[in-house]
């Protein structure tokens, strides 16, 4: 019993009362207080008192401050384990959050819209170009073989006229013992005083960069030259107008060096045919 | 300005009605003790608007933890002071706060029943008043200084230069003292 009395007289109850104790004081006092009425009683009279004198100090918080506690944790009544209990939102905060703006989706999709439309646009473009490039090279074509068809009917029509024209002889120039299967087509016309070679129908070797064949008319025994000519690899659709001679015997192709010599070159005759 | 009636409620019907989380018992609970709370908290704490935040904090913490509560640890004041004194001594010595404040810890010879402040008018605790007002200089100190100011009673030792163990008997004579006159 005295023990419990100087426990009591040490004010460790009131320290207790006041919250000055230790941890390990209180857990103490609290032990001696469930085991001991009297220090409970004690305690109980000593909590009273401090109560009363806290009441006896009391200070009335503003009027308003009623609302912004009450409103703090009604806020929070469903859910009291999210208490923001370092800083409650006071009520008096005259900042009212803007709601989110709504997420104006227009422009999104009318980017996504144009971004489509520009990606067809350009496959189309692209496809497009192709097909034009394509018109393009057959209509050169076309218009190559167009070319080369009007020539062949020009040479035909040119070639005609001349197989036609009753003034015209065609004479064959057959090969010689230098070109044995040798052939050349001449018209002469002597009203017209006119020689064609149909370039066409010759058939002659082709003939090399330093050479040309050229025509001789032979007027009684003398060659008369009308001009050179070339054999070259591509179809040849021309009717080579010569040089013209109003009188002929013969005429005569012989190979001769480029641009053709002023006399034949007798060992190099290719064809020869008389009238 | 019409005056509000104020929701009282007994201690065990208080208690009972906050462990079912009653919309009741959060008005009853503020209507009952906020005065007496403020009173510590505005003692500690003088700047007005920091000390109205403590006791909101202090009610939020008190909600909160209401779990922990025991009615067998003592009475629901006791408890919910300590809480208050805690919260507001924490926020006194805080860094950003002694920045704000520093002067805050040199002020503790304001008069121990300040005659200026919006104490609260009640009937019964009329003659109390002036019993108060009977205690010795000393005790006065003594109480104000734990009480009010929230030091420890070593630190409160140090400050009044004077040993532990006769703080400790001048704390419990002005508490024995109190309760004479409340009793």
């Amino acid at each position: 019993m005295e023990d419990i009395k100087s426990y009591i007289e040490s004010g460790i109850l009131e320290l207790y009362v006041v919250g000055d104790v230790t941890p390990g004081e209180k857990l103490q006092v609290e032990e001696m207080a469930s085991k001991h009425p009297v220090i409970k009683a004690e305690l109980e009279e000593i909590e009273r008192s401090m109560e009363l004198f806290a009441a006896v100090n009391a200070v009335e918080p503003p009027a308003q401050l009623r609302d912004r506690v009450l409103n703090s944790l009604l806020t929070n009544f469903s859910d009291d384990n999210n208490f923001p209990t370092k800083h409650p939102q006071p009520v008096k905060d005259n900042v009212i959050a803007m709601p989110a703006p709504k997420a104006n989706n227009f422009y999104k999709y009318a980017f996504a819209a144009c971004l489509a439309l520009l990606i067809a646009s350009v496959v189309t473009l692209f496809s497009v170009y192709n097909k034009l490039q394509d018109a393009n090279t057959q209509l050169v074509a076309l218009n190559s073989s167009n070319q080369k068809f009007s020539t062949t009917v020009r040479f035909m029509d040119r070639q005609l006229s001349i197989y036609r024209d009753t003034s015209f002889k065609v004479i064959r120039l057959k090969g010689t013992a230098n070109l044995p299967k040798g052939l050349a087509l001449v018209a002469f016309s002597p009203a017209k005083n006119k020689v064609v070679i149909d370039l066409a129908d010759l058939n002659m070797p082709v003939n090399d960069k330093a050479h040309q064949y050229q025509l001789w008319a032979i007027v009684g025994k003398t060659p008369v030259s009308l001009g050179v000519f070339d054999k070259t690899d591509a179809d040849s659709t021309v009717m080579k107008e010569m040089k013209s001679v109003e009188f002929a015997n013969a005429f005569a192709v012989t190979r001769e060096p480029r641009g053709g010599s002023i006399n034949p070159t007798m060992s190099e005759m290719m064809v020869v045919g008389t009238l | 300005m019409s005056k509000r009636s104020k929701i009282s409620l007994s201690e065990d019907e208080l208690v009972l009605a906050l462990r079912r989380h009653e919309k009741i018992a959060v008005e009853a609970l503020y209507d009952m003790y906020s005065s007496s709370l403020y009173g510590v908290i505005s003692r500690i704490i003088t700047d007005t608007a920091v000390a109205e935040d403590v006791l909101q904090e202090t009610f939020v913490k008190i909600w909160h933890s209401f779990a922990s509560y025991s009615t067998e640890k003592g009475r629901l004041f006791t408890w919910m002071v300590n809480i208050a004194r805690n919260l507001a001594i924490d926020k006194l010595r805080s860094k950003d706060f002694k920045n704000q404040n520093k002067n805050q810890e040199l002020e503790i010879n304001v008069t121990f029943i300040d005659e200026q402040r919006n104490t609260v008018y009640k009937p019964e605790l009329l003659g109390i008043k002036d019993l108060v007002q009977t205690l010795k200089a000393d005790q006065k100190e003594i109480l104000e200084l734990v009480y009010f100011k929230g030091y420890t009673h070593v630190e409160a030792a140090d400050e009044l230069g004077i040993p532990l163990g006769t703080i400790k008997t001048r704390l419990r004579m002005a508490i024995q003292q109190l309760r004479k006159h409340f009793n």
